[in-house]
């Protein structure tokens, strides 16, 4: 399986860089040595909600799909923005980023110290996530497929059963968040060979405001009436969870960034 | 907005699938009634005008609809689904009682648009279906979009919004009120009460 993705990946990149707007290295200044900016195969699967209401599915089945490797860095951000001038700090509304858009780079076009190139990129909305996404002629992730992918341990597509993973994971949530973020590849390859899902930000997905658990009145919410959870062991499920349902659009934090996903189907279509 | 061409092609086919007339090359129709238009129409949106989204839909008679097409209305909005059993039939009661609180000349002046969560089954003929089932007038604008455009509308308004495996939605009940510069003056959320704030909220975004 692992010589099938990386074969597909191959040539879905190569496909990328003549479909359109795809990040050329020699564009972006980097301090260290690029990373290869790869899409990774995710197989099909199943996703299992963490929490359901009376009427939810049990089991939420998920079509193949491609994930970046990597979440999206400061150098890759930067790149869109001097394409996209109206997503430019200065220039952004505030409908789709509250006041601390970027607020760790030193100017509209310069991310400074507390942004390094290859660091991942925060403080960003959902809003300038999903055009970063279009821009480069991909999505955000579902929340069933990102959950799909960040399910897997290092070794197996089940973390649960890998204690070197949860043990990292639980860390993780112990530290706090680092002035400045250190760079994607300090991360480890999970079982698919994604990076960094885990141990560096926490990132949009398309359907976050699908996750309601922040409104359990019924008066505000129709069939609020009754929750359940899947395992409630699953803490680093709930704190996902929580905080998407917490979060507006347009809101930015110093550890939420994203990463792009594309859908299978179209890419491999244009496969000759 | 980079989306823009993605989105309008996606609507375009999904219009020219479902009525039989070339609409690709038309432009969205104005919701807006000679008596509200104004010298405002061709200068930019406002920082804080939902109308910079751009969204793009299909009205319940088929044609194309641009969300900004509202500007220079006041407006009451709701994102709804037409096979909902519980709480949104309350809220366009609700919406009812709101238009007849309103002073004639406004009333007549504002938009009361339903949007539809449900992108599969809430096709412009069911949102006709609703509309008549309803006995809703003139100034009642119902909408279907594709799953994209409803996504982002919903997240701009602050509702969430969940598809269950029996089909139905579990979703934020929010009334948003947008004056005619599509900026958001008042939200009542939850599914009782609150008129007489929305209704106050109308008259003075109104002007």
């Amino acid at each position: 399986m692992k010589s099938i993705s990386s074969f597909l990946c191959g040539t879905l990149l190569a496909l990328g860089f003549m479909a359109g707007p795809v990040l050329s290295g020699g564009e972006i200044p980097r301090a260290a040595a690029p990373h290869p900016n790869e899409m990774i195969l995710i197989p099909a699967g199943i996703y299992v909600p963490f929490s359901l209401g009376p009427q939810d599915a049990k089991q939420e089945p998920v079509a193949a799909f491609l994930l970046d490797d990597y979440p999206v860095t400061n150098g890759e951000f930067l790149t869109f923005l001097r394409a996209n001038p109206k997503w430019q700090r200065s220039q952004i509304s505030r409908l789709f980023a509250d006041s601390s858009y970027l607020q760790n780079w030193r100017a509209d076009l310069e991310p400074g110290p507390s942004a390094p190139l290859d660091s991942p990129v925060v403080h960003v909305s959902w809003f300038a996530a999903r055009a970063f996404a279009h821009w480069a002629g991909k999505r955000l992730p579902t929340m069933a497929e990102w959950e799909l992918a960040a399910s897997a341990g290092y070794t197996q597509p089940d973390g649960n059963n890998d204690p070197a993973f949860k043990r990292d994971l639980y860390d993780w949530f112990a530290r706090p968040v680092p002035a400045v973020l250190p760079a994607i590849t300090t991360t480890r390859a999970n079982y698919y060979g994604v990076h960094g899902l885990h141990g560096l930000v926490w990132e949009w997905v398309d359907d976050f405001n699908s996750a309601m658990i922040s409104s359990l009145d019924p008066n505000l919410l129709c069939a609020a009436g009754a929750t359940e959870v899947k395992d409630t062991g699953d803490y680093a499920a709930f704190m996902r969870r929580a905080l998407r349902s917490s979060l507006q659009a347009n809101n930015t934090t110093s550890a939420l960034g994203f990463r792009c996903a594309r859908d299978l189907k179209l890419s491999t279509a244009s496969v000759p | 907005m980079k989306t823009a061409p993605v989105l309008l092609f996606i609507v375009t086919a999904l219009v020219a699938s479902a009525v039989e007339q070339p609409v690709a090359t038309s432009m969205p129709q104005t919701a807006m009634p000679a008596c509200c238009q104004k010298e405002t129409a061709s200068a930019p949106f406002s920082k804080d005008s939902i109308y910079q989204l751009d969204g793009r839909f299909t009205d319940d008679s088929g044609k194309p609809f641009a969300l900004n097409s509202l500007r220079g209305r006041p407006v009451v909005l709701d994102m709804f689904f037409a096979s909902c059993g519980y709480a949104c039939p309350l809220t366009v009661t609700d919406m009812l009682a709101l238009q007849q609180r309103l002073p004639a000349e406004l009333r007549e002046a504002t938009a009361f648009v339903l949007v539809s969560f449900d992108v599969a089954r809430d096709t412009p003929e069911a949102l006709a279906k609703y509309r008549a089932q309803r006995q809703l007038g003139n100034n009642w604008i119902l909408l279907h979009g594709d799953d994209n455009s409803v996504r982002e509308l919903a997240a701009l308004l602050g509702v969430q919004y969940h598809e269950t495996a029996d089909g139905a939605f579990s979703h934020s009940n929010q009334i948003t009120i947008l004056n005619r510069e599509g900026e958001i003056v008042h939200e009542r959320k939850g599914l009782q009460g609150g008129l007489d704030e929305a209704a106050l909220a109308l008259v003075r975004g109104g002007k």
